[in-house]
């Protein structure tokens, strides 16, 4: 039973603050799964330990990660009065180093990446300003090519606060939207979020308002709302990034939702292969239960409202929402048709109201600074801003939160910073395993749901990966196909068989043992599938063929005629041959072939036996004198 | 109602129907194999996927799940529609290349081969028609898909038999790849116990509702109670969902009929032998060796064989020997000769002979008895055939071969009479021409209405010149083997003699009867009922009112029973009272 008090809000408010800003120096490691992988465990320790032996009193605390995983792992430092600075891709050395310059003042600014000079939280109060600068070099934040064109809503709090305090969170304006949105009436809430143009996070780009509205009017004492945190693409991380980083957000987001809708009662599915998202999510809940956000009568008002947590086991079909909703049932996840929609019958068959982590993130901060202000970032029919895991070939890859409509372009060369060794852009997958391949023509693209759409691509949940001229397409076509197929649920003939068959003909074209006429087979088949498929998983897993087919035919044509893998990944249309001038007979390659298909006297020109070469890339990649060339066709 | 527009035409159609069941309301055909009229739409198979037209918007959905909307559009052939489904049956095809329902579909879709062929043997489509049946309708649950995308299969809990199963076979039944892919004994350890057909001579299974044979009255099928899952356990109701004119009533129950009647033929037929009481055939044993019934419908062309004459086991058929008087002529069983087995015999020699060309036939026959019309003259025909008809009874039937090339099949061992010589024949099938015997119940029956039998248990006629189809009890008349061996025409010629003398009697609307009947004096019955049960023709009942007995004038035979047992000298013989016969005798005194 709550019965806390705004005052109450305010003494968390100010402990938060006092925990975001102490009186001592800092340090905030990034601590998320992709900091973790990185190494931050190890700087953990080191940081601690070398604090002990110089008998610093800092403060150490974990944060989510702020968005640039290039740079994991990564940690800020902050004195009292002074900027907050940023240093990336520590080493443990490094990071011993740095706390004794630090604790002695004599920072190497090569060391540091960015600074931040003030925190104004999305209620406008300033947490902290710093006028002066202590290093002049480093670039700020705001200023930072990585930073620069993104826009962070939904990220507001990732890599800033501690995601195990709710103080912390309330300190950034936490909880402010959700007692704003108490004092509307329920059908307000839901107008505000209709006005503000917010579209569905997870793929579909359904306006949550209308969705909110739809569950609202259906007539039952019991509604659920579900977080659907099953995410699942390869390569992508959003959802994962705001669990770790901000799960009260996704809690507030919800209980806005909740009251608007009139729920009781809530779920957040996440997928269990995101051990540290459950963990931190489940100690948010447990401290909004304690400090009366979370149960009956929630702040006086006379509404009540709870979460639960629902483990998925790693199918990727369960962030299809009616397969989401079987799996919490505990039955056999497979989609069933739509109508009826979960709006109408979802959960035990109850009116149910499902959106994704992001769009929840979004909720607080509308309701708090007005829909006006989130109308106007984005385009026409694409409202806000939209997280991207930016991924691939690409210099900076990170998670982006930029506004709806930035072009392709923008993304790829001024927040990613360009292609990998300055080679060549050759496409951009978006929209994940589900999603369309883009070439370089259609780079001026505005990111918007409809402009991908036309472009034969989905938003999806906001997977990019940036592939340049060493990937081959149609390997990479294979590949999502291969994922989709592996993850169909094998209900429809047209999903299981059809992405098997694909995957049959692409291995075809990959092997050069096919003809030209697969190709327009290849796209009646993904036609059909697409046609023929119940839900989102199949109606959308052939795009990546469809779209490489559309835009990379000439590629498909060269595997298919000449027997020739441009980017030389194809292994059966590539042979190892040696460059007679280059080769100095070193023999180091000879020594290394696991199938002694090298011959070659010392100080002599080697010979690769084709008939025992099996394509496995060692030696190309021992040579060190370009003496290795791999030929597909006539390249 | 709403409106929508199939193929160009309009419709009205109930709200909340699919698009299937409208356009096969309407008479429109959209193919589908996962769709069952008795269970919940799976959407599986996608052949039923139709484009839609709605608000602007074109969609594809799947008939058997989309819900019909005011203003749709559907196009069940377009050219994309067309498309697809060739991709899906192609599809299809890879997993079930020789499923009959697939295949038709290919050909009217003209999809010749698929490219996809799969390597494993399952032939199953997982349309889940077996799992809705299961979990919907019988209420088991035992199978379920496992795994996901194209590892999915039909399986059971932890992939091992287990004993939720109960073996109904509705998943078999329900399997559109003919049963391939469900197969019961990799289901469960239970035994499948398939209803066998009393029909087909358990020769062949039956569902649990059934007409009993083709040509029952009425033509109406039954339900097997012992054998309806819905009797078992209260699911499955699938006969009642698919029964259109909604005739299926589970609350029915045997009922006991009173009927007042004037008379009653009773025509209750004959058992056949039962061959288990002579071992020495090997009857149950062999399963080549079997009865005249069970050949019959092997035989017919609507049979379980559709006339083939094919047995398990036995890969061709060279030789069979048919065994007269089976339970007939024969002093171990029946003494009395069957009458109709000696021409059924040469018919299935003549039959086999028939279907099998290349096959020798052999009968063994005591005599033959060939007396009907053109009997004795197929006889003759049959033995200028090339049929072996030999004299003398088989003592024996053993799978011990002679020779060693005869491993496999029976040896019949007998003595041709003629000859003086032992036979030891092999053959491939053996066919016991099984007597007729009374049925089992013919005594109880006998005892209902007091006809006196034979030894045997044939009901006897009242006289077998004057009066061959009535029997001693006025009113009850036989007819057909229930009063001794016949074969059809002899049946139906006393059947239609037993009727029309009973409607002659009927329609009369008078009785003539013989006039020597007994009659009880009123005044002297002490009401003492000893002669109600000695009558033989149940012509004496008691009135409770007067509590005396009365005779029923039309039923009294004037046997005299009751006159001589009546201890008061209350009833007199009419025309042969006391009185009557001392005068007569005195009349003869005075000569």
């Amino acid at each position: 039973m709550s019965d806390i008090k705004p005052a109450d809000i305010n003494i968390l408010r100010a402990k938060g603050e006092e925990s975001l800003y102490p009186d001592r120096p800092k340090i905030g490691i990034s601590m998320a799964s992709c900091g973790l992988a990185a190494g931050a465990g190890k700087i953990l320790e080191t940081i601690e330990g070398e604090l002990k032996n110089l008998d610093l009193d800092w403060i150490v605390t974990k944060t989510g990660c702020p968005g640039f995983c290039q740079k994991e792992p990564l940690l800020y430092y902050h004195a009292p009065g002074k900027e907050k600075i940023y240093f990336g891709e520590l080493t443990e050395k490094k990071a011993k180093d740095l706390v004794k310059e630090l604790s002695e003042n004599t920072v190497d600014r090569d060391f540091a990446t960015w600074k931040i000079m003030s925190d104004v939280t999305i209620d406008d109060k300033t947490l902290f300003i710093s006028e002066e600068t202590e290093i002049e070099d480093i670039p700020l934040y705001q200023e930072y090519d990585f930073f620069k064109k993104q826009h962070k809503i939904a990220l507001r709090n990732c890599g800033f606060i501690d995601p195990q305090s709710i103080e912390e969170y309330i300190a950034k304006g936490g909880y402010a939207a959700f007692q704003k949105a108490l004092k509307m009436k329920p059908d307000e809430v839901i107008d505000f979020i209709k006005k503000s143009g917010l579209r569905g996070r997870g793929g579909g780009g359904f306006p949550t308002g209308l969705k909110w509205e739809l569950c609202s009017k259906e007539d039952s004492d019991i509604k659920y709302i579900i977080c659907n945190a099953d995410e699942g693409d390869p390569g992508a991380y959003m959802d994962r990034s705001i669990l770790e980083g901000d799960p009260h957000s996704i809690i507030e987001g919800m209980l806005i939702g909740a009251y608007g809708i009139g729920s009781n009662e809530g779920y957040i599915y996440v997928r269990a292969e995101y051990p540290l998202a459950i963990e931190l999510l489940d100690i948010a809940v447990q401290q909004a239960r304690e400090n009366g956000f979370l149960g009956a009568n929630i702040l006086n008002s006379g509404f009540s409202f709870d979460i639960n947590l629902a483990y998925g086991a790693g199918a990727f079909v369960c962030g299809e929402e009616t397969a989401l909703i079987a799996s919490i049932e505990g039955r056999p996840v497979e989609p069933r048709i739509r109508p009826p929609f979960p709006s109408q019958s979802g959960l035990w068959e109850k009116p149910t109201n499902i959106n994704n982590v992001e769009t929840w993130a979004n909720v607080p901060p509308i309701i708090l600074k007005g829909h006006d202000w989130y109308s106007s970032l984005g385009t026409e029919t694409s409202k806000g801003t939209k997280v991207f895991s930016l991924v691939g070939k690409i210099n900076n890859t990170g998670l982006v939160e930029v506004p709806m409509g930035i072009t392709l372009r923008e993304i790829i060369y001024d927040v990613g910073g360009g292609i990998i060794d300055n080679k060549k852009f050759k496409a951009i997958q978006t929209g994940g395993p589900s999603g369309g391949c883009l070439p370089e023509s259609h780079i001026d693209l505005p990111v918007d749901y409809e402009s991908l759409k036309e472009a034969g691509s989905i938003m999806g949940s906001g997977g990019m990966i940036v592939v340049d001229e060493d990937t081959c397409i149609v390997d990479l076509a294979k590949f999502f196909i291969d994922f989709t197929r592996d993850e169909s649920c094998g209900k429809c003939v047209s999903c299981r068989d059809g992405l098997d068959a694909c995957h049959e003909i692409l291995n075809k074209i990959t092997e050069g043992k096919s003809a030209l006429e697969d190709l327009d087979y290849l796209e009646e088949l993904g036609q059909s599938i697409v046609d023929f498929s119940m839900c989102g998983l199949g109606t959308t897993a052939p795009n990546p063929v469809l779209t490489t087919l559309r835009y990379f035919k000439d590629e498909y044509i060269a595997h298919i005629e000449k027997k020739e893998c441009s980017a030389k990944v194809c292994k059966a249309l590539i042979t190892y041959e040696i460059i007679k001038d280059n080769c100095v007979g070193c023999q180091a390659c000879a020594r290394l072939c696991p199938e002694n298909a090298i011959k070659g006297q010392k100080d002599k020109v080697h010979k690769i036996n084709q008939e025992l070469c099996i394509k496995c890339g060692v030696c190309f990649d021992t040579c060190r004198y370009d003496a290795i060339l791999i030929r597909s066709g006539d390249k | 109602m709403v409106n929508i527009t199939i193929n160009d035409q309009e419709y009205d159609i109930e709200e909340g129907k699919t698009i299937l069941e409208a356009a096969q309301a309407m008479g429109l055909e959209i193919p589908t194999l996962c769709y069952h009229k008795a269970l919940s739409p799976y959407g599986a198979c996608r052949l039923c996927t139709v484009e839609i037209e709605l608000n602007g918007r074109t969609m594809y959905q799947a008939s058997c799940q989309y819900l019909v909307e005011e203003g749709m559009n559907i196009q069940t052939e377009s050219e994309r529609v067309v498309n697809g489904r060739k991709k899906m049956i192609e599809l299809l095809l890879a997993r079930a290349p020789e499923a009959e329902d697939i295949l038709d579909l290919a050909y009217k879709y003209g999809v010749k081969d698929t490219r996809f062929l799969k390597e494993f043997d399952d032939v199953c489509i997982l349309c889940g028609l077996c799992i809705r049946v299961c979990h919907d309708r019988m209420g088991f649950k035992a199978i379920e898909f496992i795994n996901r995308g194209i590892e999915r299969k039909v399986s059971l809990p932890f992939e091992d038999f287990h004993e939720v199963c109960r073996t109904c076979g509705s998943c078999s039944t329900y399997c559109p790849t003919g049963a391939k892919a469900v197969q019961l004994e990799n289901l469960t350890h239970h035994t499948p116990r398939p209803i066998l057909s009393e029909f087909d001579q358990g020769l062949a299974t039956r569902p649990a509702v059934y007409t009993p044979f083709p040509q029952a009255v009425p033509k109406i099928p039954v339900i097997d109670r012992n054998n309806c899952i819905h009797f078992q356990t209260g699911e499955c109701k699938i006969c009642q969902d698919v029964c259109e004119p909604d005739a299926i009533n589970y609350e029915q129950e045997d009922e006991i009929v009173e009927r007042e009647v004037g008379a009653i033929v009773v025509t209750t037929g004959f058992d056949p032998f039962d061959p288990n009481r002579l071992p020495q055939y090997g009857y149950g044993k062999y399963p080549n060796v079997i009865t005249s019934l069970e050949f019959e419908r092997i035989s017919s062309a609507s049979g379980p064989t559709e006339g083939e004459i094919i047995f398990p086991g036995v890969t061709e058929i060279k030789s069979a020997a048919i065994l007269h008087c089976i339970g007939s002529r024969d002093e171990n069983t029946n003494r009395y000769c069957s009458r109709l087995c000696c021409m059924n015999a040469l018919k299935a020699a003549n039959l086999i002979r028939d279907k099998l060309p290349d096959s020798h036939v052999y009968e063994f026959y005591i005599d033959i008895r060939a007396a009907g019309k053109g009997y004795e003259e197929y006889y003759q025909k049959m033995l200028r055939s090339d049929i072996r008809i030999i004299r003398g009874k088989v003592a024996e039937i053993t799978n011990i071969p002679d020779l060693p090339e005869d491993e496999g099949r029976l040896t019949v061992v007998a003595e041709d009479t003629l000859l003086g010589a032992i036979l030891r024949v092999p053959v491939d099938l053996v066919i016991l021409m099984v007597g007729i015997e009374p049925k089992k119940d013919a005594r109880d029956l006998a005892h209902i209405l007091h006809l006196p039998c034979t030894e045997e248990g044939f009901y006897n006629e009242k006289h077998p010149k004057l009066a061959p189809t009535e029997t001693v009890i006025e009113g009850i008349h036989v007819a057909g083997a229930c009063q001794f061996p016949k074969d059809v025409p002899d049946s139906v010629a006393q059947g239609e003699s037993a009727a029309a003398a009973v409607l002659s009697k009927i329609a009369r609307g008078e009785y003539i009867t013989e006039p020597t009947k007994a009659e009880i004096v009123d005044d002297h019955c002490s009401g003492c009922r000893n002669c109600i049960g000695l009558c033989p023709y149940l012509a004496i009942s008691f009135d409770e009112e007067e509590e005396i007995a009365k005779i029923d004038s039309a039923l009294c035979q004037g046997c005299g029973v009751c006159v001589a047992s009546c201890p008061s000298g209350a009833i007199i013989h009419r025309g042969y009272t006391d009185k009557q016969i001392f005068a007569e005798i005195e009349g003869v005194l005075e000569r």
